[in-house]
């Protein structure tokens, strides 16, 4: 009899409802001894179930990240163990071993994110669906590019004035690089711990894209140089689409080596999209493999979001310096820009400066849409192209700057 | 290391990063720029693609402002693509710009396939 009732005892002390009301001393957020932490964790993540559903803010990220968040927080489902992998203590050393043989399964796949797998291998796919002949036509784009790249370090120096680390600054400037893969690629290797929220930040605020855009796009520019009508895009041959990603990653494997892994995936795929002969190489590249990625990747990610590092005023903070970093690079875009239809006398519409900020091809059809307002015959789309898919490189240019600096502090 | 000292680095953080992202982006653009120089204007060997037999095709009359042979053999692909024939048997004698005179619905349906 003693024995059942043991056994039952027992039991009910292994469910997740007792896990709840008897919080274990290591969470932070805990009232009561009931662990608040896994409460309102549960709750963020079915918050961001219905933005990414309901809303659709980029929903084929934010699913996964959201839903992985819930896994992860059941208490006492014990499939991500967070501190497998990061730790105050600062002579912390990841021990392969014993994730290997005590972790489950998201520790198992997180492993992609951490040895950073994962992100090169998006790129491989965005660079088989993205067309560089916008940017091969008028290669005047890539100064947009990386005009818009001024969002990172504007950001990078607000978060260092508001007292985080270098690492972490860094890792929140990438944010304004509009670029998922690329700051999920900066922030686990310098600042591990604020994954979840930068990870969540970047994709929110690409999916507001066109709600952050245009108003900053028309306080920038005048009327007159909305309605700017662009010459033609003349046609890019074959040997050009060829070379360009060979020059690309030759080019930016001797600046910046860091960016090696992203640029030089992105130029992979993008070859293997030109080449012609690789038709089935570029069809899996750009659907199953991306799409088999991008779950283990929005999961995962999602998993890391622990209540002990998450329900923190710094995420507060990132997700604020998230939006200034996006605001300010689209500003920086949208004044090159402008400078740039200076300078040419009128030729640029300065609209599609705003596209330099990467997130394709969505922040390419807000210039269009905004563009299109003001002068209804006007098709600003692929010119957009340009510095959008330039913003691409140069927020991976930006990040392997970081990832190559923060070996010096 | 104290806040003087970390905005100090960031500054030179920022120099060093903005500085490399527009280098490499320049350098880019100035092996862009050599590219269509050597492939492009080596290609083009000037191409009159012009009609044979006159099949008289709409467009209102207005003047012919430039040379745009190029916008011409746009016009002469589309319409020969839209009515299913070759561009020899077509001529376009004129075009001009439509503008926003279109048709409200046109537009918005073509407004529509671009919108996100």
């Amino acid at each position: 009899m003693d024995l059942l009732i043991n056994g039952i005892a027992s039991f009910l002390a292994s469910t997740g409802l007792a896990k709840i009301f008897a919080a274990s001393p290591e969470t932070v957020v805990q009232f009561a001894g009931i662990d608040f932490g896994a409460i309102i964790m549960i709750a963020i993540s079915c918050l961001l179930i219905y933005l990414a559903i309901g809303k659709q803010f980029e929903p084929l990220l934010l699913l996964p990240i959201a839903f992985g968040m819930l896994l992860s927080n059941l208490p006492g489902a014990g499939i991500m163990h967070n501190e497998f992998f990061v730790s105050d203590d600062p002579n912390f050393h990841m021990d392969f071993g014993t994730i290997l043989s005590k972790g489950g399964l998201l520790d198992l796949l997180y492993l992609g994110v951490k040895l950073g797998i994962y992100p090169p291998l998006i790129f491989l796919g965005i660079g088989t669906m993205t067309d560089f002949s916008p940017l091969i036509a008028n290669p005047k784009s890539l100064l947009l590019g990386a005009a818009a790249q001024f969002g990172v370090f504007v950001a990078f120096f607000g978060a260092l004035f508001l007292g985080f680390s270098v690492y972490e600054a860094m890792a929140i400037g990438i944010i304004g690089g509009a670029d998922g893969p690329t700051a999920i690629l900066v922030t686990k290797s310098l600042a591990p711990k604020l994954l979840p929220a930068i990870a969540i930040a970047a994709y929110s605020y690409m999916a507001l894209i066109p709600i952050i855009q245009p108003p900053i796009m028309k306080l920038l520019t005048t009327k007159k140089e909305r309605q700017i009508v662009m010459k033609q895009l003349r046609p890019v041959s074959r040997i050009e689409r060829l070379l360009f990603p060979i020059v690309v990653t030759i080019v930016v494997a001797m600046f910046v080596p860091d960016a090696v892994p992203l640029v030089g995936c992105l130029m992979l795929g993008n070859i293997i999209r030109e080449s012609g002969v690789t038709d089935r190489l570029s069809k899996t590249a750009q659907n199953e493999l991306m799409n088999i990625i991008t779950i283990f990747l929005g999961v995962t990610v999602g998993a890391t979001a622990n209540a002990n590092y998450f329900l923190t005023p710094q995420t507060l903070f990132i997700i604020v310096l998230g939006l200034v970093a996006f605001c300010i690079s689209t500003a920086g875009g949208t004044l090159f820009g402008k400078l740039m239809c200076w300078i040419t006398k009128g030729k640029i519409n300065p609209l599609i400066g705003s596209a330099g900020v990467s997130a394709v091809p969505m922040a390419a059809r807000v210039a269009q849409s905004v563009g299109q307002k003001e002068n209804p015959t006007n098709y600003l789309l692929m010119h957009a192209m340009g510095p959008n898919v330039a913003g691409v490189i140069g927020s991976a240019v930006a990040a392997g700057v970081f990832l190559s600096l923060a070996k010096f502090f | 290391m104290d806040f003087m000292e970390a905005l100090t680095n960031g500054g030179v953080v920022t120099l060093i990063g903005m500085g490399t992202v527009f280098a490499v982006l320049a350098v880019l653009w100035g092996i862009l720029e050599l590219m269509q120089r050597i492939f492009v204007k080596a290609e083009k060997a000037p191409k009159k693609a012009e009609a044979k037999k006159p099949e008289t095709v709409p467009a209102a009359v207005e003047a012919l402002t430039t040379d745009d042979e190029e916008l011409i053999a746009v016009l002469t692909a589309a319409v020969a693509a839209s009515l299913n024939t070759s561009t020899y048997n077509l001529q376009i004698k004129s075009y001009r710009q439509v503008g926003a005179k279109a048709p409200a619905w046109n537009r918005v349906s073509r407004r529509e396939n671009l919108q996100y």
